[in-house]
């Protein structure tokens, strides 16, 4: 079957008192026990010995460099890690191994790493990925993750050893009992998220390449699995594209579900337990910015689903985006909220997006907690496409990031660079969420200007809810612009009319990392355009005015932004530019966003970038913001970039928050701050 | 005598290779050539625009190579730290299988993109040469 995958298994020392959980299922709260801190997705942990009284007395109480797990360093180490029993959990490396580390100290417990070979080089999500899962009954404790060749790996929590008794010999490949036929060693499907288990039941989704120039329109499915946690026995499957037969299989005309593929749940999937409900965020189907090869509304991409946790039936959905074109995948992690709205409780769920809207819902029923409005929107030009007529747009609470491009949005530190802005976006469609993509036109407009797509808004990293105050905490990019244009694909690129590029310039396809990089690999034709340019700035400004990115609170009893700040130190090129010299500018944040996490008193984010300032050398802060009123109470040092998660917890009386940072020169780094002995 | 004439050799040798190398070289001095970056995109083409993009904008996976997250991250840095990042790590699933030659040409791609001035001399493909030319993402002011 599969071949090749060599076992990496070190196992080093005992773990002592520490990791004894003994009869315990219930999770303490100075715990971190799921990926969202609890499978409400909240990253919430009541703590407080940390706050705004000493937050800047923080040091580094112990860091793990990951860059030798693994055959090279990794420069994007995303994981969020677990935190049970004084044991820390988390994934690193190039591998994606597994690492379990004493939570006080860092020491290094057990590392559990799978050579996939070439399975793992085709696989389309490589790298460290965003974590892993825990389970107990009390007795046994398990370590589930999937690796980047698209295996569920078991493994014992208190040694790192594969469960033999899981699967089969502690593995389950996925890529097996999929309702399809997929390729072991090249078949395109993978994760990168951590799975999440609820009630004895694994949730494992699936992810592809990246889609905005599919190569063909067919591709494989993206369905949404539930395995029993004792054995790794397949116990559901969901069909996020229907079967024939299947209620939403007519949202897909001309037979187009039967090659359409993608549509799959990449991120991280939320459990109401009480209620045995799964909330499933889908991405897009198979071709981000053009959908004629799939006329119709094309369920369940775009769309909040949710299903049994027993049997993974359908409960109730509602599409976000109605036949998606825009890369507006459900990208992270939907927030269970028990509100109280017009004096009503509600047991809710609010999903973030990339579009910068949040979308709120009542969890049982699937109805919306604020009314959300069909509205027309514009129908676009390009050739062959299908266009829904309408789109949903709740009525509260506004969007927290901006989701349009429109003039007034434009740079203006000064007139000149406004009117250079506007010399730029005039070669641009511009317009609100959901403006169509154009076919690009050398003598005409070259695209769709777009924010709020495939950069987010709050893409991967979510938001984080804060169970006291009734308050969605989320980060959101308010800078990371998109041009979506669309050019004929001439067939020996790719089998769709129309993807995604600019007249009168080389078709690129963009590829899985590496891909058409190995020895074997044919070249690619030489390129004829001259360099291409890189003009969504002006003079090497962002195109658009700051906020560059923002930390939104939404009050969710109200349906109302509570505050909002500029999340992220300026960056050196706007702080250093000679046009500017001499201006206050005050702090501008930085495009992208960060996962975030919530204590008692505190959201901590640390910055998107690094900076260079007369505060601090090379590197980005990490920050502490009073979740009350959203003021900055405080500010540490960071070697490199927030580029993972963020979580908290207290071990032998201590709190600790650590982060994952990397970029740029600097390899993957889980850093633990406490507060000095002394104090 | 022979022995106090070779010390001042080298004392002058070392002086001419430090006025040379060591004091001031940034990525403002036109430290590659036209025909270097030229070739540098044929190559980047090739190994590199999967999953960072035709205009260096990167991907979902993949970092940006040109604008200002891209200068946040080596700004302050030397080129020899990005030489050697690229070196080591790339491409991602096949990394080090690139010559010095190729990577210095890529690498020459990258610095034209974002608007690095170009030279009369070609990027060297020796990491420890090009640690002494500074990233700077800001042009420094005319002395």
């Amino acid at each position: 079957m599969f071949r090749g995958i060599g076992k990496l298994i070190f196992i080093s020392g005992l773990l002592g008192a520490a990791l004894a959980l003994s009869a315990q299922t219930r999770f303490k709260d100075t715990e971190w026990p799921t990926h969202g801190a609890d499978l409400a997705g909240s990253r919430y942990r009541p703590l407080d010995q940390i706050n705004a009284s000493n937050f800047n007395k923080l040091e580094i109480a112990w860091h793990f460099r990951t860059e030798n797990i693994g055959n090279r360093p990794e420069f994007k180490l995303e994981g969020t890690p677990l935190m049970i029993g004084g044991v820390l959990y988390a994934t690193a490396g190039s591998r994606r191994a597994a690492v379990a580390l004493d939570a006080a100290t860092g020491e290094l417990l057990w590392v559990h790493g799978e050579h996939e070979g070439a399975r793992g080089a085709a696989a389309p999500r490589q790298l460290s990925g965003r974590g892993l899962a825990y389970w107990t009954d009390g007795k046994e404790e398990r370590i589930l993750y999937v690796t980047p060749g698209y295996r569920l790996i078991c493994l014992d929590a208190k040694t790192g050893g594969l469960v033999k008794n899981f699967g089969k010999e502690g593995v389950v490949d996925l890529k097996l009992e999929i309702d399809q036929n997929i390729a072991l060693v090249d078949g395109e499907i993978g994760l990168q998220s951590a799975p999440v288990v609820a009630k004895d039941t694994i949730i494992i989704g699936a992810a592809f390449r990246e889609g905005m120039t599919a190569k063909s329109m067919r591709n494989n499915k993206g369905y949404v699995r539930g395995f029993d946690v004792r054995t790794g026995k397949r116990l559901w499957i969901f069909h996020t594209i229907p079967m024939k037969g299947e209620p939403g299989y007519d949202t897909w005309e001309k037979g187009s579900a039967e090659y359409t593929g993608n549509n799959g749940v990449w991120t991280q999937i939320t459990v109401d337990e009480q209620l045995g409900l799964v909330y499933l965020p889908v991405e897009s189907p198979t071709g981000d910015y053009y959908g004629g090869h799939r006329p119709g509304n094309n369920l369940y991409g775009e769309s909040l689903v949710c299903v049994d946790l027993k049997t993974g039936q359908r409960k109730w959905f509602y599409q976000l985006v109605h036949h998606p074109l825009w890369d507006m995948d459900i990208s992270s992690a939907p927030l269970l909220a028990d509100i109280n709205v017009d004096g009503r409780a509600i047991k809710a769920v609010a999903q973030p997006t990339k579009q910068g809207i949040l979308y709120v819902f009542d969890r049982a029923t699937g109805q919306p907690v604020w009314p959300i409005e069909e509205r027309p929107v514009e129908k676009g030009d390009v050739p062959g496409e299908w266009y829904a007529p309408t789109q949903p747009f709740p009525t509260k609470p506004p969007a927290y990031s901006r989701n349009g491009v429109t003039p007034d949005i434009l740079i203006d530190f000064t007139p000149a660079l406004h009117d250079q802005a506007m010399t730029i976006a005039a070669k641009y469609k511009l317009g609100p969420v959901f403006t169509p993509p154009t076919a690009s036109k050398a003598n005409g407009l070259l695209a769709t200007l777009t924010l709020g797509t495939a950069g987010g808004g709050s893409n991967w990293w979510g938001a984080s809810y804060d169970p006291e105050l009734h308050m969605v905490f989320a980060s959101a990019s308010n800078a990371s612009l998109t041009p979506i244009g669309l050019i004929h694909s001439p067939k020996e690129v790719s089998d769709m009319d129309y993807i995604l590029g600019t007249d009168g310039q080389e078709v690129r396809i963009a590829r899985g990392p590496g891909e058409n990089a190995g020895a074997d690999a044919a070249p690619l034709p030489r390129a004829t355009a001259p360099a291409p340019t890189n003009p969504l700035n002006v003079q090497g400004l962002p195109l658009v005015k700051p906020p560059y990115g923002t930390l939104s609170a939404i009050n969710l009893d109200k349906g109302e932004i509570a505050w909002q700040v500029p999340h992220g130190e300026t960056p050196d090129v706007v702080r250093n530019h000679s046009l500017l010299k001499g201006m206050n500018l005050p702090r501008t944040g930085q495009p992208g966003g960060v996962v975030t996490a919530v204590t008692k008193t505190l959201v901590l984010a640390g910055d998107p970038q690094v900076t260079t300032t007369a505060d601090h050398p090379r590197g980005a802060m990490l920050r502490a913001y009073d979740k009350l009123t959203g003021k900055e109470v405080g500010a540490v040092y960071m070697p490199a970039q927030q580029s993972g998660g963020i979580m908290t917890y207290m071990v032998n009386g201590k709190q600790y928050i650590v982060v994952a940072v990397s970029g740029g020169a600097y390899s993957g780094e889980y850093i633990a701050y406490s507060l000095p002995s002394a104090d | 005598m022979r022995t106090w004439l070779l010390a001042l050799l080298i004392i002058v040798v070392s002086s001419l290779v430090y006025s040379q190398d060591a004091p001031s070289r940034s990525v403002w001095d036109g430290v590659y050539t036209e025909d270097q970056a030229r070739n540098g995109q044929q190559l980047y083409n090739q190994h590199c625009m999967a999953c960072h993009g035709g205009s260096l904008t990167g991907g979902e996976q993949a970092p940006p190579l040109a604008g200002g997250e891209f200068l946040a991250n080596w700004n302050g840095l030397t080129v020899g730290d990005l030489f050697d990042r690229i070196r080591t790590t790339m491409p991602l699933n096949n990394p080090q299988s690139l010559n010095r030659e190729t990577n210095a040409g890529i690498l020459s791609y990258i610095l034209s993109v974002n608007r690095f001035p170009a030279g009369q001399v070609e990027l060297p493909s020796r990491g420890e040469v090009l640690k002494l030319i500074r990233l700077e993402a800001e042009r420094p002011s005319a002395k």
